[in-house]
């Protein structure tokens, strides 16, 4: 809890103070605390209840919420302005996503499954300050173990599919384990070795679906072994995909909740995480707790192949998964290492794939689109900063306007700019395929592109460099309507935007400088 | 010190020795395999060469990766890098006409997706290994999401131009040398350059200091007024350069000029591997990649020697090497040393 406190304050102090938000927080706090008083009495099961419910009310908890959304904002409205480049109608392919992902939600459900596995995995391991970035190759031992033990002993309904699944774990367990030790006893870095061992494991998997385990037959080609007897088989629960799998998902999320912040070894390893020499001075063993982490992270991910390959597959198939383990990494960065976070995620991202379908049916966009949604919304996760930043900055911007209230023309000017600087860098970039004009009229309206985006920036923070830049953008666009002279590109409405953003630029430029109160030097 | 220095030379020596002993007897058993001098030859050159093609992309992306982790960057995402370069090779060779003009936008291209990551992870101070993740799935995304909006294919695109070869004449009458550097691309002598001169800016020059400073105790450097920020951006950026370019030999440099889906094929991994095996330097870089470009192409030579046959049912595990040898060395065969602020951002004490 002390790391709770520490976030706390922490985020006081950086959080902007305007009127309405302090207010309505103080509020939320005092309820909050009344919350927390007044259940101090209660019997136990109310009592946690209410302070479960007490900590609901809290920024720390909001927090990465907010900012995971935030940030599949930000991805989508990337993901939109790609697609509009690439020439399909983003609207179209998003509202074909959409309701094709909730017209079928078992299929949501069904690609969520091996997700939030593979997710709790890496989240699991990040608790204790490590990354496992290797859960691809668990995966396949996981898978592999399942498959071997799902056609080669004959047991009973029931026994079966539980054997089955707890020797997909162990196998991961095991092919976790072994960076642990390697990290806990040489210091082998984590990142390295569980990535290496996890295309060790991709291959050696290959190996024996193609060598010693191939299914003896006419397919000769295919690399996969025999298909797993029916009484391994998880039973399909809703709709034609969703197995059964997703139920021992959902245990997991509930087990690996329950072991990280209820169990002492849950305490160890985030104690280890948060800081390994202070842990280790308070009677941790640091060592024993990175080793038995990356264990259970593989067992995870292990069971998360099991139960792909008992519930889908019902057999190895040589390169079966389509990155499920780099995925897993994506799902913990989104679900902030909360397990429960992980499981929205997976959902997240199970919804995107079950959608990706559908787009690609109704609006003809590829599938592809969904990784690249999938790698921007890491991307932004990644950078909690730029999120920070951009809220600060539109903030302060919107403390402008209300500063300026008599005068608004500079503000207003300043936001036109933003406007038409960033519509320049979209328009520039759809002129990136008139091929045909020769280089100088592509590399211009690069450079259109970029320039047009470092202004909005500048300009976002309030610089007044920004305005020159935008100046010189609007230059570029004479150049380029003079190249594309009489070759068929819609030269007159060039002009006119360069037009408006010379006079938009050279208008701000004499307001900051005459206004005598420069804003340069930014934020 | 003096001891450390004399492990560091022993560790130099020792592993292109054990190379050298390893490839030599495997010559000998392929000489008493096929007992022929003539086929001998011509399979030794063919052996070269494919070793120094598929071991020139695995050296400049794992160079790529030395300049940005010796500034203190991990950069995992040099797959994603090293697909971009390929992709956008291929594209403005297709649009352009000229492979030339393809292999700067294969640079660029790679440059200003480091830059990304640079933003995220020196700017940001955001996770390393989270950015480049985000790197790789974002590449690997968007290249086939091209693919498919520009040539309206859906594994492999159409074929471009190729980057002329250079062909050496005077070295034709040499048995094995004259086969095996008959038509190898520019690429490959530049790879070799690019060794030599990343070595010089990396030890030689100021900016080789500042950027190791950077990435073994940057507060020092922050001590001395220099940006600490600045130097681990160029890091980082360079490393996509370099990556970049090791995407356009594989599109554009040999083998069919096109660009195919996920066509790196885990080599910005492998190239990760041969930056920690060789050691983060750039020669123990250049042996290691030469190492596990040989090793991939020893998969495919087996296949031309008749009594070997057999190993090919075992290709996964000659595949599995580099992987295997990195984890290997971590374990303690070897000692490796990381540069020691690696993946720690850096923060200015006064910001706060």
């Amino acid at each position: 809890m002390s790391e709770d406190n520490l976030q706390d304050i922490g985020d006081q102090s950086d959080e902007p103070q305007t009127g309405l938000v302090s207010k309505i927080r103080a509020n939320l706090e005092r309820i909050r605390i009344n919350l927390v008083d007044s259940a101090e009495d209660a019997p136990g099961l109310i009592k946690s209840i209410v302070l479960t419910t007490a900590k609901l009310l809290t920024w720390t908890f909001w927090k990465p919420v907010v900012w995971a959304l935030f940030s599949v904002i930000l991805a989508v409205i990337t993901s939109a302005v790609i697609m509009e480049i690439s020439g399909y109608n983003s609207y179209v392919a998003f509202s074909a996503l959409i309701n094709g992902a909730l017209r079928q939600f078992d299929r949501v459900l069904f690609f969520a499954t091996p997700l939030i596995l593979t997710g709790l995995s890496v989240a699991f391991v990040f608790k204790s300050g490590l990354f496992n970035i290797g859960a691809e190759g668990q995966l396949y031992m996981g898978s592999m173990a399942a498959a071997i033990l799902g056609y080669i002993i004959p047991l009973p309904y029931g026994v079966h599919p539980l054997v089955c699944l707890a020797t997909g774990a162990l196998a991961g367990a095991l092919w976790g384990f072994l960076p642990g030790l390697l990290k806990a006893y040489r210091g082998a870095h984590e990142v390295v070795t569980t990535m290496m061992l996890s295309y060790t494991a991709i291959l050696f998997t290959q190996w024996l679906a193609a060598g010693p385990l191939k299914e003896p037959g006419e397919y000769q080609w295919n690399a996969q072994t025999t298909r797993i007897l029916e009484t391994a088989e998880l039973p399909t629960i809703w709709g034609n995909y969703l197995h059964a799998g997703f139920l021992v998902a959902i245990v997991c999320v509930f087990v690996v909740a329950f072991i990280l912040n209820r169990t002492v070894m849950g305490y160890e390893m985030r104690a280890v995480g948060l800081n390994e020499t202070a842990a280790e001075t308070a009677g941790i063993n640091p060592k024993k707790n990175m080793a038995l982490s990356l264990a259970i992270g593989g067992g995870l991910a292990g069971l998360a192949g099991a139960s792909e390959v008992q519930g889908n597959l019902h057999r190895f198939y040589n390169s079966w998964s389509p990155g499920l383990g780099f995925d897993g990494i994506t799902v913990a960065v989104l679900g902030n290492n909360n397990p429960f976070g992980c499981f929205l995620a997976a959902i997240f991202f199970g919804f995107l794939r079950a959608g990706g379908n559908a787009m690609h049916q109704q609006a003809h966009v590829p599938i592809e689109m969904v990784s690249v949604m999938q790698g921007l919304v890491v991307l932004f996760v990644a950078a909690p900063r730029l999120i920070q930043w951009i809220a600060d900055q539109s903030l302060d911007y919107g403390k402008w306007f209300s500063v300026e209230k008599a005068r608004p023309i500079q503000p207003i000017v300043f936001a036109l700019s933003m406007a038409i600087a960033l519509y320049g860098a979209y328009f520039s970039f759809s002129l990136l395929g008139e091929t045909q004009l020769g280089l100088t009229f592509i590399g211009i309206s690069a450079a259109i592109s970029i320039l047009g985006i470092v202004a909005f920036v500048l300009l976002l923070a309030r610089n007044w460099r920004g305005l020159i830049v935008s100046l010189i953008v609007s230059m570029c666009w004479f150049a380029l309507a003079v190249i594309g002279m009489g070759s068929g590109v819609d030269i007159g409405f060039m002009i006119l935007v360069g037009l408006v953003q010379a006079v938009l630029s050279v208008l701000s430029l004499l307001l900051v400088k005459g206004g005598g109160q420069s804003k340069g030097g930014g934020a | 010190m003096e001891s450390s220095m004399k492990r560091s030379l022993r560790r130099d020596v020792v592993m292109p020795v054990v190379l050298l002993a390893i490839i030599t007897i495997l010559l000998k058993l392929t000489y008493d395999a096929v007992d022929d001098v003539e086929t001998f030859y011509s399979l030794t050159g063919w052996l070269l060469e494919a070793t120094l093609q598929s071991a020139t992309p695995l050296i400049l992306a794992a160079l790529g990766g030395m300049f940005s982790e010796k500034s203190g960057v991990v950069n995992i995402g040099l797959e994603g890098m090293m697909l971009i370069g390929a992709f956008a090779a291929v594209a403005a060779t297709y649009f352009l006409y000229d492979p030339w003009i393809g292999l700067l936008a294969a640079v660029l291209a790679g440059g200003v997706l480091a830059a990304v990551h640079a933003i995220i992870c020196v700017k940001m101070k955001g996770n390393h290994i989270v950015s480049g993740t985000g790197i790789i799935l974002f590449a690997a995304g968007f290249t086939t999401l091209m693919l498919e909006v520009i040539w309206d294919r859906k594994g492999i695109s159409e074929q471009v131009t190729a980057l002329p070869t250079v062909s050496m004449p005077f070295l034709r009458d040499i048995p094995i040398i004259g086969v095996a550097f008959d038509n190898l691309s520019p690429i490959v002598y530049l790879t070799f350059v690019l060794v030599i001169v990343s070595w010089y800016v990396m030890y030689r020059t100021p900016f080789g200091l500042r950027l190791r400073a950077a990435g073994e105790d940057p507060s020092t450097l922050d001590a001395a007024g220099i940006s600490v920020e600045k130097y681990r951006f160029f890091g980082v950026v360079i490393s996509g350069l370099l990556a970049g370019l090791g995407g356009a030999y594989i599109s554009i440099g040999f083998g069919l000029p096109a660009f195919g889906k996920q066509m790196t094929a885990g080599r910005g991994f492998i190239a990760l591997a041969a930056l920690i095996f060789g050691n983060w330097s750039p020669l123990g870089l250049l042996i290691a990649g030469l190492f596990f470009g040989f090793l991939d192409t020893l998969q495919y030579f087996v296949g031309f020697v008749p009594a070997w046959g057999w190993v090919q049912s075992y290709s996964q595990f000659l595949q599995m090497m580099p992987f295997v040898l990195v984890v290997l060395a971590l374990a303690g065969i070897r000692k490796s040393v990381p540069p020691k602020a690696i993946a720690v951002p850096y923060e200015k004490e006064a910001k706060a």
